[in-house]
């Protein structure tokens, strides 16, 4: 009688078991106040990807259980510790019926799930939006609510063009984009309750643009405007990230897009719209730059309006200011030929690529962050703007060197390019 | 098939070249030690070299894991720079999958292949060791951008342009990446051919197709997939590199190019990778389960045939990877259900297992816990899979964690645990002494419990909206509980893989005590169980006769006329002994490591300086020479008879495959 000379056996009762229970765990653990939550739709076109996945979800979850099941049900009944000679069971070598069997229930489940997927792939690709009346100039304007989406190293920029049909051929190269109404960089707004059509580029690598509360993701490919949608229930503050890696900080390319009764998009359409609050006490330099004379500040007891001047000096050729330098503008030395607008800076909660407050919680000015920024970016959030070598464009803001006296004006400057917003606002989009 | 039959006359007057008359050409004989090692063509030691190095960078691969969920410990950590983190996790996943999973499975095919379907050798022997020397040739190169390169490639492992240019990634570790890759790339299409005409034309005779073991069949399947995946991204590269080196603008949007061109090239490549990944751990899983169930793997025909299946959907599928690229509606749609339905032959392998296990007697020892486990977590893995292949949901879950948390329990799950459990089951039959088996247990929930702890809690990050490839996150959005969990659960895997290396030291020491483990120490299937442990160098005393599916599990056992099984012999009379003598064997080379040392000084001339490539080329090229010269055989070596098998074909019964008879395996184990 042989017996194998390895015997020490454990039997795997306890083993399956746990991972069952160990997943069910896991599962149960989603339940949280993430605001990326896949699983917490805020709009119906998320909320018919949530309502095909759920099912899935669990029809998988059974299937799982059944396989795991079967497998400790059998390790139970069947185990033993070694082989006696001539200890076999049954010699089966298969049931074709059972095997037929099990490829068609498969099949006939898969193809269920995909009658259910094909329904709500076209339903949730169907960009066709109502149009939306907005008053631009005391004018009503019926906009075919579609915001231009540009994804570059490592922040999103958000266009808004109210009174031209949005085309692909309109649009053109990504890098070089026809004069928009609105450029926002970091939070778009979208009036509450319609259907707003995206149109997805970048002007560098590939980024996605994601907001899992209210739709899935898209990509944003150079040479490719991307068609995708969003819509929001309620009025409120809806956090995204990107998703294609893009390099050094992709993890610090982050947005959100808030979501306003009509009233308060028709608000902040109106505010965006003004051109940029010129500081008291810089209006004749203003005015001297705009006739494209060699203009000077000289001597000023306003830090804003040094600041304003010190923007001039140090900011303007890659960041514009609509009432500074838009009759100058041609774009930004960075790689992706472009850097956020901050006409209307102070308006917007969040700054450099959506990773850091514009606003304290108790509602004054982030100075500390603001500074530190102007100060060395590099150290705030890694962007390969220095030390690239010869005939590199910068990928980011580089680091100045600013005097700490410049440093401070600029952001006495930067407040004035409001509005505030409210501090609801400020506390529904802090960042941390 | 060598050029030089006969040996060349030298003009040289002395006694011992004139007997070995070639000269700088003669070819080595074995047995003297390292060198042995180096001018082996012996698909057996060419196995083990894989193995080891695949558990080499095993633990490479692993470390680089280990800083990576060591920095997402914790939120906002600064334990790595952003750059750092972005080299370390792209040369894991490369790592991982090119020098680790890939040749452990080469590692099997090479050591078993020819053992299970009887023969002497693989088709090409030199082949065979050029194959593994470039592949390790190639994965030094590819790692040496650590050291040379200024850091390793940071493009992710599937480098998605324009990121991985010039502009975007200006040090060298993408053009390490790239031409380790094309280098790592020639070894494996080497190889599959090779290990193609082995299962196709050296079969014993007898050896029909459908009575080859299902793990023959899979390694089969997985090489025609390397055969035709590795030229896509073989093209791939190419342009990637010469995008990088010469400006070639094939990626290029700036000059007009779509980047999404590299997108479908890579994902051709990429999805067929996934198969050739997970197939050799499913031929593993079907000798070892019924093996340790006491039956006959269930419906054999289908399980060879889903293989098949699947081998050829996964063609099929790989735009499922792009569902969020902007490709049109309908085109994502048929790739969403093409995905959805090569979930059929997949499920249709996990069925028969349990079928296999259903009824029988289940002896749990370490490799039947792996092969149980492994089909566990493969099958959480597939589910997930469906849940993807919805491209709606897809959507949501791309790019974030749930992926991470998918694609590591296929290839980790399904993958690894399957092929860990192969270890443990041919440990005995590669090295002559088992593994500890309390030991062997120990490290199976070790590393059952880790995996779970690790790639568990990336399915909730995920569905919480924690995106891949971030080198870190903020507080507040629910990330931090489970990301310590899992950085815990990775090291418990580290843990368990330090202690696999220990048992099989450890065990080593203590087989001295104990009695061999003799041919067959699991009582199971097929061939390779018929020869003693470790296998002689020349296989098979004589090539056997075979008359059926589990052909050594019926020289063992026969059924009596109530259909029990009756035992015919015991394992000492039907094993063969080993000691046959005078077998004819290929003979060493060093030519095909000389070749191999060639293609790096290219690869390194390519980025660094042009001239080296004619270094390089020299090497290599003279190489080819050398060894298109060099004699079909050492005059010295053995010549055992050429007949030392029957050419009988009427030992291949009633079957009508054109294929039932079997070359002799010397006589075309000669040369490539």
């Amino acid at each position: 009688m042989r017996k194998h000379t390895v015997s020490e056996v454990t039997t795997p009762r306890r083993s399956l078991g746990g991972i069952v229970i160990l997943f069910s765990l896991v599962l149960a653990g989603c339940a949280s106040d993430a605001e990326l939550d896949t699983l917490k739709p805020q709009s119906d076109v998320a909320r018919s990807i949530d309502n095909l996945m759920d099912p899935v979800l669990a029809v998988a979850g059974v299937v799982m259980v059944l396989i795991g099941g079967g497998i400790l049900y059998m390790a139970k009944r069947d185990h033993v510790d070694g082989y006696e000679e001539l200890d076999f069971p049954e010699q089966i070598h298969g049931n074709n019926t059972l095997e037929v069997a099990w490829t068609i229930i498969p099949a006939v489940i898969m193809a269920l799930i995909a009658v259910a997927t094909v329904v709500t792939h076209l339903a949730v690709n169907d960009t066709e939006a109502n149009a939306y009346s907005v008053e631009v100039a005391g004018e009503t304007e019926s906009w075919e609510p579609v915001v231009v989406v540009v994804g570059q190293q490592w922040w999103w920029e958000y266009r808004y063009y109210f009174d031209q049909d949005i085309d692909a051929e309109a649009l053109g190269d990504p890098r070089l984009l026809p004069e928009a109404d609105i450029v926002t960089a970091g939070q778009m707004a979208i009036p509450v309750g319609q259907e707003i059509e995206l149109v997805i580029s970048s002007r560098d690598v590939i980024h996605s643009h994601w907001i899992p509360a209210l739709n899935g993701k898209r990509d944003a490919r150079p040479g490719f405007w991307a068609p995708w949608k969003l819509e929001a229930d309620d009025p409120g503050v809806y956090f995204g990230q990107c998703t294609e890696f893009c390099g050094l900080s992709h993890s610090r390319m982050r947005m959100q897009v808030t979501a306003m009764t009509d009233d308060d998009f028709q608000a902040w359409v109106d505010q965006q719209m003004t051109p940029a609050a010129v500081p008291v006490g810089a209006e004749d330099y203003v005015a001297e730059l705009r006739a494209g004379n060699n203009a000077s500040l000289g001597e000023s007891d306003s830090a804003a309006a040094r600041g304003l001047e010190a923007f001039v000096s140090n900011c303007s050729s890659c960041h514009l200011i609509d009432g500074v330098n838009d009759l100058t503008y041609t774009g930004a030395t960075t790689e992706s030929g472009s850097a956020p607008d901050l006409t209307h800076f102070a308006s917007r909660t969040t700054f450099a690529g959506g990773i850091l407050n514009t606003y304290n919680r108790d509602g004054s000015l982030n100075r500390d962050d603001l500074s530190a920024w102007i100060r060395d970016p590099q150290a705030m959030k890694g962007n390969a703007a220095n030390d690239l070598g010869d005939g590199v464009a910068p990928r980011g803001m580089p680091t100045l060197g600013l005097g700490e006296r410049t440093i401070s004006d600029l952001v006495d400057y930067l407040e004035t390019l409001g509005p505030k917003p409210s501090d609801e606002l400020i506390a529904q989009t802090e960042v941390d | 098939m060598a050029i030089i039959e006969e040996p060349l006359a030298l003009e040289s007057g002395q006694a011992d070249i004139a007997e070995r008359p070639l000269g700088v050409m003669t070819r080595p004989q074995g047995g003297n030690g390292w060198r042995d090692w180096l001018s082996s063509v012996d698909h057996k030691k060419i196995g083990i070299m894989y193995g080891v190095a695949a558990m080499f960078f095993f633990v490479v691969g692993g470390i680089e894991a280990l800083l990576l969920r060591t920095q997402l410990a914790f939120p906002e950590q600064g334990f790595l720079s952003p750059q750092l983190y972005n080299e370390l996790f792209t040369m894991h996943g490369v790592t991982m999958v090119f020098l680790f999973i890939m040749p452990l499975a080469a590692a099997f095919a090479n050591y078993l292949i020819p053992l299970q379907i009887g023969a002497r050798d693989v088709a090409f022997p030199r082949l065979n060791a050029l194959s593994f020397w470039i592949w390790i040739s190639g994965a030094i190169f590819l790692n040496s951008s650590w050291l040379v390169g200024g850091g390793g490639a940071d493009c992710g492992w599937f480098c998605y342009s324009p990121n991985s240019g010039i502009t975007f990634s200006p040090t060298h570790g993408v053009d390490f990446y790239a031409i380790g890759l094309l280098i790592a790339g020639i070894a494996s299409l080497i190889s599959a051919i090779n290990l193609i005409v082995t299962v196709l034309n050296m079969r014993a005779p007898g050896m029909t197709l459908f009575r080859m073991p299902v793990l023959t069949w899979m390694l089969l399947v997985t090489q025609f997939l390397l055969a035709f995946a590795l030229p896509v991204i073989t093209v791939a590269l190419f342009l990637l590199i010469f995008d990088r080196v010469f400006d070639s603008q094939f990626f290029d949007p700036e000059a007009g190019a779509d980047p999404l061109l590299w997108q479908h090239l890579f994902w051709i490549f990429g999805h067929p990778e996934v198969y050739i990944i997970i197939l050799p751990s499913f031929g593993m899983i079907s000798e070892i389960i019924p093996t340790f169930s006491r039956k006959p793997l269930f419906g054999y025909s289908f399980m060879v045939f889903s293989g098949i299946a699947i081998g050829f959907m996964g063609w099929g599928v790989w735009a499922h990877h792009m569902f969020v690229s902007g490709i049109g509606p309908i085109s994502v749609l048929a790739f969403s259900l093409s995905t959805m339905f090569i979930a059929v032959p997949t499920g249709v392998k996990i069925l028969n297992w349990l079928a296999t296990m259903w009824g029988g007697k289940l002896w749990f020892t370490t490799p039947m816990l792996f092969a149980v486990g492994s089909v566990a977590m493969f099958t959480i893995g597939g589910l997930s899979g469906v849940t993807h292949a919805i491209a709606p949901a897809d959507t949501q879950q791309t790019d974030t964690y749930y992926i991470v948390a998918h694609f590591h329990y296929v290839i980790f799950g399904g993958g690894v645990l399957g092929m860990m459990g192969g270890a443990y089951f041919w440990w005995p039959k590669i090295f002559g002494y088992m593994l500890n088996e309390t030991r062997g247990k120990i490290h199976f929930w070790m590393m059952l419990i880790g995996f779970n702890l690790t790639f568990g809690p990336m399915h909730v990050l995920g569905l919480q909206g924690m995106s891949r490839r971030i080198d870190t996150y903020s507080e507040g959005f629910g990330f931090e509980f489970w990301n310590l969990i899992s950085t815990i659960g990775s090291y418990i895997i580290a843990l368990s893989v330090a202690y696999f290396i220990y048992n099989t030291l450890r065990s080593r020491k203590e087989a001295r005590d104990l009695p061999p483990p003799g041919p067959d120490p699991w009582d199971a299937r097929s061939l390779e169980w018929m020869l003693p442990s470790p296998t002689p160098e020349h296989n098979f005393d004589e090539v056997p006769i075979i008359e059926s599916q589990d052909e050594w599990w019926h020289r063992k056992y026969g059924y009596d006329e109530d259909h029990n099984v009756i035992r015919i012999a015991t394992i000492e009379e039907a094993a063969q002994k080993g000691d046959a003598v005078g077998v004819h064997l290929p003979s060493p080379s060093f030519w095909p490591l000389v070749l191999a040392l060639g293609l790096p000084l290219i690869g390194y001339g390519i980025i660094f300086n042009l001239w080296l490539c004619v270094l390089g080329g020299l090497l290599s090229g003279g190489a080819i020479y050398a060894w298109a010269l060099e004699p079909v055989d050492d005059p010295d070596a053995d010549h055992g008879p050429h007949d030392d098998h029957g050419h009988d074909a009427d030992h291949s019964d009633d079957d009508d495959d054109g294929d039932a008879v079997a070359v002799g395996a010397d006589d075309s184990a000669g040369d490539a």
